[in-house]
């Protein structure tokens, strides 16, 4: 600051010369502090979230560290091939709603009895190793060979995994035939599916076998089971994962969903706007669209839970929809509804800034184009919106960048279920709900301990978060740029 | 024909002289403005104006700012329907005989046969290329091998084609104001209007660039009905065949060049002209 102010005390008090050149520097002094206090409340925002944030990869790396020592890492091999079972049951009684028959339906049901039984002795290992790690990561896994005393499950599970087979194998051989077509087509691959999993026995056991509590764990795991993590789960009794994959999936989502609304929304109204409407129509629109942003978010929020997610889904039962693959939809409250909430948001701000960018096209352009023969679709279409395209774009970075960051209405209406949608479902995972990363600060920063690594984790999250957003803003910045260059 | 006796005997016998023609004989008339009143809103601007413009001829607008001339040239292509309020209260402007703001006639087809080029130099931000080929590509024009051969021709026209005939791709804004004026009259050319209307196309050119535009001009006449508005009286002198002085709004005198340069038949002209106001 001491550059922008000339050294005053050097002249004469009286001379009225540095009387107003004092004046001068005071104003000067004025506008640069306040610029200057904008600048260090950014600085300070950035070094305290990565100062707090990036403790979590130590702490993540601790973690992680022990859920190899303790022998975690040990159950969940076997936990894996207990899960797989339990999805497998959990296919049966879906094939099961698609039989009719009473008689073959006893068998089947007899069937899908004995299969789930077979994995009894299994959740038997489960359960007890499981008790056993949790029980030395209470210690803190300090002695290096009560980890041994784990070990025993995997000679249990190679005693185990044959029986199981053979049970299985027996069943399948002497599965009932299914009446009804599709039934025992789908049940035909459920046995495909489950020979597939008979067979990855040994390779599970493999894995038991060569599984070693010492290796150690490379320090970027702290980074990558982050950056790259597909589970976010906390304050569990078993192990804690926060990897923002699912946080991000569903932001990204969202925010896609709501851009895809309100672009051409907004674009179009903007040109409407600037280029066809009459006075007295600008007058009314223009102000009316600025308006919505003036709604608070929580007020939309609120609406998109009892009107527009409400009206999807009722929408998706109706008859006339039954054609569309993934409907209807069960949850009330998912991406789409939250996206269409966010793209009701960042209209106005698409609208006003592409309205400018219109607005800026220099008038001979349009005169040139009209003079030409071109009538006001074409004048539009090839003059108009090319020469603000940059103005757009840079206009629907910089609502993409809001939607990216609002928070109200996606924790809100998103649905929060902390899970990557299911993709197979093609554009059904848009009607699935997720969780967002500005919804899961907003949800936990309060319960969380302060310090903790949750705590810590959500720091990350916010970091990430706003890396991205400065992304972002920083394209919109240079698209801004570029514009003015080609108008130039 | 009673058009005919709106165009002063000394411009007509300018115009015989210069073409050869026996007197008598009924001239065409390209742009025929008769009576026409303007009005933006409830500003009048053009009081009472009756013109008669010569086909193929050199027409210049002259007169203090202000005084209508640049909205007489754009009730030409009817430019002034972009303006809210702004309408011809009024007389008739035809062109072949045709009122061009009858209801059946098409604006667009009217501003297609009507070319323009503005006071300051206007290309689209496109390639050079496209700068011409715009006007042909709305029109329809799909034909590759069409477009250029009018994208050569009018460039051509427009003495242009030797600057830029290895750069069409590179953009417009490239090149230096006088050839950017010189592509937007090649663009309006392009369209093969009959009329091409300019509104002051040199006021923001250096000299060099307009002695350019000039010389072009006074080639493109003999195929192109021309009006031009000018500040400059000097250019004026040069470039046109017929000069009509407009003041307040009103038309005070339409002749040929020579006879308002030299031997204005009303004061005001006279006192334009020498400098004495405007």
């Amino acid at each position: 600051m001491e550059t922008f102010a000339p050294d005053v005390s050097s002249l004469p008090a009286a001379h009225p010369r540095a009387r107003r050149l004092s004046a001068d520097a005071a104003i000067k002094t004025f506008f640069a502090s306040n610029a200057f206090v904008a600048i260090v409340v950014l600085a300070l925002i950035t070094v305290f979230l990565v100062r707090e944030g990036f403790g979590f990869f130590g702490e993540n790396l601790k973690g992680i560290r022990l859920y190899r020592r303790a022998g975690l890492e040990y159950v969940d091999i076997l936990r894996a091939t207990a899960q797989r079972h339990s999805l497998l049951s959990r296919e049966l009684s879906q094939i099961r709603l698609q039989e009719s028959d009473a008689n073959a339906l006893a068998a089947f049901d007899q069937f899908a009895t004995g299969f789930s039984d077979a994995a009894d002795d299994l959740s038997g290992i489960v359960s007890d190793t499981g008790d056993q790690a949790l029980a030395l990561r209470e210690q803190g896994a300090t002695d290096p060979n009560a980890v041994t005393a784990l070990r025993v499950a995997e000679t249990r599970f190679d005693q185990t995994a044959p029986v199981m087979k053979d049970k299985i194998d027996n069943l399948i051989a002497t599965a009932p035939q299914l009446p009804t077509a599709r039934a025992q087509h789908s049940f035909e691959k459920w046995k495909q599916n489950a020979r597939v999993y008979l067979a990855s026995f040994p390779e599970t056991s493999q894995k038991l076998h060569a599984w070693n509590p010492n290796e150690p764990v490379p320090a970027y795991r702290a980074i990558t089971s982050f950056l790259f993590g597909r589970e976010w789960i906390t304050a569990s009794f078993w192990q804690d994962w926060y990897g923002i994959i699912p946080l991000l999936v569903g932001s990204i989502m969202v925010a896609a969903v709501a851009l895809a609304l309100a672009v051409p929304l907004g674009v179009a109204s903007a040109i409407y706007v600037s280029e066809i409407a009459a006075r007295g129509e600008k007058s009314l629109i223009k102000p009316y669209i600025e308006f919505i942003a003036a709604i608070p978010s929580v007020v939309l929020g609120f609406f998109g839970i009892a009107v527009v997610g409400q009206a999807v889904r009722a929408a998706s039962h109706m008859s006339i929809f039954h054609w569309v693959p993934f409907f209807p939809i069960s949850e009330r409250l998912n991406v789409f509804t939250a996206g269409s909430l966010l793209a009701l948001m960042a209209v106005p701000t698409i609208f006003t800034l592409s309205e400018d960018a219109l607005r800026n096209v220099p008038r001979g352009f349009k005169e040139a184009s009209y003079a030409l023969g071109a009538n006001r679709l074409q004048t539009i279409a090839r003059v108009l919106v090319p020469a603000s395209l940059s103005g757009i774009v840079s206009a629907s970075l910089l609502g993409l960048g809001r939607v990216i960051g609002e928070t109200m209405v996606v924790l809100l209406c998103a649905g929060n279920r902390i899970a990557i949608p299911d993709f197979t479902q093609g554009v059904g995972a848009f009607f699935q709900p997720v969780h967002t990363m500005t919804g899961i600060i907003a949800q936990e920063m309060g319960e969380v301990v302060r310090g903790s690594i949750h705590y810590r984790a959500l720091f990350m999250v916010g970091l990430v978060l706003f890396l991205l957003t400065l992304g972002i803003n920083y394209l919109a910045q240079k698209f801004v740029a570029r514009f003015r260059m080609t108008i130039g | 024909m009673v058009s005919l006796l709106k165009m002063p005997d000394s411009l007509q016998q300018h115009l015989r002289r210069e073409t050869n023609e026996p007197p008598n004989e009924p001239r065409e008339i390209a742009v025929e403005i008769d009576d026409v009143d303007f009005a933006y809103g409830a500003h009048q601007v053009l009081f009472d104006v009756d013109l008669a413009i010569p086909p193929r001829a050199v027409t210049a607008f002259i007169g203090p700012s202000g005084c209508g001339k640049t909205t007489l040239l754009r009730c030409i292509n009817r430019m002034n329907d972009l303006i809210d309020g702004a309408r011809l209260t009024q007389g008739s402007i035809k062109i072949d005989n045709v009122d061009i703001n009858a209801p059946e006639v098409d604006v667009v087809d009217l501003r297609r046969r009507v070319g323009m080029v503005f006071q300051k130099s206007n290309p689209f931000p496109k390639s050079i290329y496209e700068n011409i080929a715009y006007g042909l590509r709305i029109a329809g024009v799909k034909k590759r091998r069409a477009i250029d051969e009018a994208v050569e021709k009018s460039l051509r026209a427009a003495a242009l084609w030797d600057e830029v005939k290895d750069r069409l791709e590179k953009n417009a804004f490239g090149l230096s104001g006088g050839q950017q004026q010189r592509l937007c009259i090649a663009r309006a050319l392009a369209v093969e209007p009959q009329v091409v209307l300019m509104d002051e196309p040199c006021s923001a050119l250096d000299p060099i660039a307009t002695a350019k535009i000039e010389e072009l001009i006074h080639q493109l006449k003999s195929e192109y009905t021309i009006i031009i508005v000018t500040h400059n009286m000097q250019q004026a002198g040069r470039v046109s065949d017929s000069t009509a002085f407009f003041y307040l709004g009103r038309l005070i005198e339409f002749d040929a060049t020579e006879k308002i340069f030299s031997n204005p038949g009303e004061k005001r002209t006279e006192d334009y002209i020498t400098g004495r106001f405007g």
